[in-house]
């Protein structure tokens, strides 16, 4: 008998390393049987989570990329907010909804298998608590290179869910991308899935033999860029602020995730001066460099950001750029576009490289977005360009248009969809009983 | 004034310079260079106008600026000349799936790479001309304006060659096999001389040393001079050792494990190779320098540490090769002092930077339509 058979009575999960076949059915088959044996209401579910969040900014959890950010969003604040918008505001009450003459209630939908990309350390976390709040249990399959930051993300829950009833509902194993079998093996046999990572990684696993009944969400590959208006970048004190936001949302995930701003396009009117802007960002960067340094970098990424750098500006003699002698951030800067020509989207080069796009009207940025940008981070003065920009970009498929420094919360809808509610059975009971 | 600098170091030896001169005077020659490759190329000049560190203000070679190697890549190449000037092409051999670098090379740079290796390779296997065995088919050396990695290997040694024998053939299949009965007169005619064999690494493994080991047979060349280059990914992957190599290699052909000589080299730092030298270090030579770069903060690493590795050279004039950041990583084993007596940096190749790259939620590789637009599937 593997030892995921024996996984309800543990006292905090941690990641199944090397986890084989046996172990991912044995684990899911333990989650049934913990989703069998006992419900747990969204009142208990939010109220260790929101221990946990204060939990994990202890050490060494706290070391964890993303953390403040995961702490912030486990919040029972946090999550409430995100529940009362996809099922209404009585729902934490965990009482049927009236509707006319029907009411309605969420149930689970079973055992939710996650597949979160390697790419970003909270994301198997996050994408796991969202099935649990729907009442669910959380089968997740954590990236080798995962493993030791999530299992410090999980130790707390030994002190904070002591009896176990949030962690008997949540099962990690850990298998090389390239085991076909496991994959196979875990797609067979949970009801919903919560599928995250590039084209290839999301592509090959929607394809993998999922119960017909099961419900699937996939989530990315996306890009996303920032929009500021003239009026934001030519004032000096708003400058300065808007830079240190964007700033933080270049530096928050080493720009990998798919909310990361890869483009700031910059409304321009001709022979605009763009120095102080750039001044303004350099400022910025080293601001949060010298407070979130990388620890390591791995030679290939030093490498993209010296391509990166390079083929920008040998690819045009009129580019501008600003970046230090070590490869810890790139600014970009594209020339002007002449009259009635709309500039292409610049490939993104992640690493904290961003691409500086000048434009002529800020309401232009959104004949960059295609399907593939998810987030639009906004620095607007004018309140109607900025809806203007929004009625365009929304119908050009971009499906978040937020504040920027805010382009990484966690929020509902994400990827234009719910979150918690895809991943339950919305009960319907209309009486016969006469009134 | 520069090319009669240059010419004057390619004139004298490879290794002969003190660190303390070669610093300012290699400082000098390749701001100069690299001057005048942006005065002829816009596209540079927006490069050189950019860096952190103004031209001017550079206080050694590690502050000029350097490309990273991925920029040959581009077709039609990177050239600071116009292409009537072009006298050939060089290619790298590419990773499969990977574009080649490609190298304009006008009449001047292909005279100072060969001037260049000859400098060096003079050093480890003398300057006289001997029978040359390439372990290569004859058509890895065609004559053409293009020419790939392996044929700009073996075009290196031919000053030092008084007659030229290819040993490898290509069987009905394509596959490069020796060729026994030109093997056998070369070893009958030359065995007791002094010999000079070229091969690419892999090549000679696969082709030559391995099915020799495993018969026992020993051709008998005693005087020989191996050489080879092309790394290590291939034997890597058949978990054979480079002290392996050696002494398989040297058992094989019946000569000393210190006349098999491997040596580091890229078309992209053309006239100038690496060997080994009898301590299993390399050096740069008089006409270039090597910097060693952390990851981290790409500042030059300390004795014993590991880094990227860039390669400096005062020799290209068709292209912007001067200072490029390989994908190559390397040890640093010190500073100076080398018991060879090869003054400067003595380093060991570390292999390929590995690709860790994970391709996560925000890598975009397929365009995706936008909900309005009309696509046909």
């Amino acid at each position: 008998m593997s030892v995921a058979t024996q996984i309800p009575t543990a006292t905090h999960p941690q990641v199944m390393r090397h986890a084989t076949r046996d172990d991912v059915r044995g684990a899911a088959r333990a989650l049934r049987r913990a989703l069998a044996s006992e419900t747990m209401d969204v009142d208990a579910i939010l109220s260790v989570c929101d221990l946990w969040s204060r939990a994990i900014l202890d050490e060494p959890a706290r070391e964890v990329p993303g953390t403040v950010f995961l702490s912030l969003w486990l919040k029972r604040g946090s999550l409430e907010a995100l529940l009362c918008r996809e099922f209404g505001d009585d729902h934490l009450a965990g009482s049927w909804r009236h509707e006319g003459r029907a009411r309605l209630r969420s149930h689970p939908v079973g055992v939710v298998g996650h597949w979160p990309a390697a790419n970003v350390e909270i994301q198997p976390l996050l994408s796991a608590v969202c099935a649990l709040l729907g009442g669910n249990a959380a089968l997740v399959r954590v990236p080798p290179a995962l493993v030791d930051d999530v299992e410090a993300l999980l130790a707390p829950l030994a002190r904070i869910d002591p009896d176990g009833r949030l962690s008997r509902l949540l099962s990690l194993v850990s298998y090389e991308g390239t085991d076909h079998r496991c994959h196979e093996t875990m797609a067979r046999n949970v009801d919903g899935a919560m599928i995250w990572g590039g084209a290839e990684a999301v592509t090959a696993v929607r394809s993998l033999p999922f119960a017909h009944w099961a419900r699937l969400a996939v989530f990315g590959p996306r890009t996303s860029l920032a929009v500021m208006d003239r009026e934001a970048w030519q004032d000096e004190d708003d400058r300065g602020r808007w830079c240190i936001r964007l700033a933080r949302d270049v530096w928050q995930f080493d720009q990998r995730a798919c909310s990361s701003p890869q483009t700031l396009c910059v409304e321009t009117h001709p022979g605009d001066d763009l120095t102080p802007l750039v001044d303004a960002l350099t400022e910025a960067f080293n601001r949060e460099q010298d407070l979130h340094p990388r620890e390591s970098l791995s030679p290939d990424r030093v490498l993209a950001a010296a391509r990166a750098r390079a083929e920008h500006l040998l690819g045009d003699p009129r580019a501008g750029a600003r970046f230090p002698a070590a490869p810890h951030w790139s600014i970009l800067l594209h020339p002007a576009p002449e009259a009635g020509v709309c500039p292409s989207r610049p490939r993104p080069a992640q690493g904290r490289t961003l691409h500086v796009l000048p434009v002529r009207d800020a309401a232009d940025a959104a004949a960059l977005c295609d399907g593939d940008v998810q987030t639009v981070g906004l620095a607007f003065t004018d309140a109607e360009a900025e809806r203007r920009l929004v009625t365009a970009a929304a119908a050009r498929g971009v499906d978040r248009l937020v504040r920027l420094g805010a382009m990484h919360v966690f929020d509902s809808p994400w990827d234009g969809r719910d979150l918690v509610r895809p991943f339950t059975r919305i009960v319907r009971h209309s009486s016969s009983c006469e009134a | 004034m520069t090319d009669t600098r240059i010419d004057e170091l390619l004139d004298g030896p490879a290794y002969g310079t003190p660190v303390a001169e070669r610093g300012p005077l290699l400082l000098d020659l390749l701001r100069d260079q690299v001057s005048s490759a942006a005065a002829r190329s816009p596209a540079y000049a927006n490069v050189v106008r950019h860096w952190p560190v103004p031209l001017d203000e550079a206080d050694a070679v590690a502050d000029l600026p350097y490309l990273p190697v991925s920029v040959f890549k581009r077709n039609p190449p990177l050239a600071l000349v116009p292409e009537t000037d072009v006298l050939r092409e060089l290619h790298s051999s590419s990773t499969t799936g990977q574009a080649p670098s490609r190298i304009a090379v006008d009449r001047v740079t292909a005279l100072r790479m060969t001037r260049g290796a000859v400098q060096i390779l003079r050093d480890f296997v003398g300057p006289e001309r001997r029978p040359y065995l390439v372990m290569d088919v004859p058509a890895s050396n065609a004559a053409t304006t293009e020419v790939g990695a392996r044929g700009a290997a073996i075009r290196a040694l031919m000053p030092f060659a008084s007659s030229v024998t290819y040993g490898l053939r290509a069987d009905p299949s394509g596959e490069s096999v020796p060729d026994v009965d030109v093997l056998r007169a070369f070893v009958d005619e030359h065995g007791d001389g002094p010999v000079l064999v070229y091969g690419f690494t892999s090549v000679l493994w696969t082709a030559l040393v391995r099915p020799l080991a495993e018969s026992g047979l020993d051709l008998g060349l005693p005087n020989v001079h191996l050489l080879h280059s092309g790394g290590w990914k291939k034997l890597a992957a058949e978990a054979v050792s480079k002290e392996e190599f050696t002494s398989a290699t040297a058992s094989v052909f019946g000569c000393a494990p210190d006349r098999v000589i491997d040596y580091y080299g890229m078309v992209e730092n053309l006239g100038i190779v690496y060997p080994d030298c009898q301590f299993g270090n390399k050096h740069a030579p008089v006409t270039g320098e090597v910097i060693v770069r952390d990851p981290l903060t790409l500042a030059p690493v300390g004795e014993g540490e590991t880094g990227l590795l860039q390669v400096c050279s005062v020799l290209p004039e068709s292209f912007p090769g001067h200072l490029l950041l390989t994908e190559d990583l390397a040890t640093v084993k010190m500073h100076d002092g080398c018991p060879c007596g090869r003054p400067g940096l003595a380093f060991r190749f570390a292999g390929r930077a590995p690709r860790t790259e994970t391709r996560g939620c925000g890598n975009v590789d397929a365009r995706r339509p936008h909900p309005l637009e009309v696509t046909t599937a």
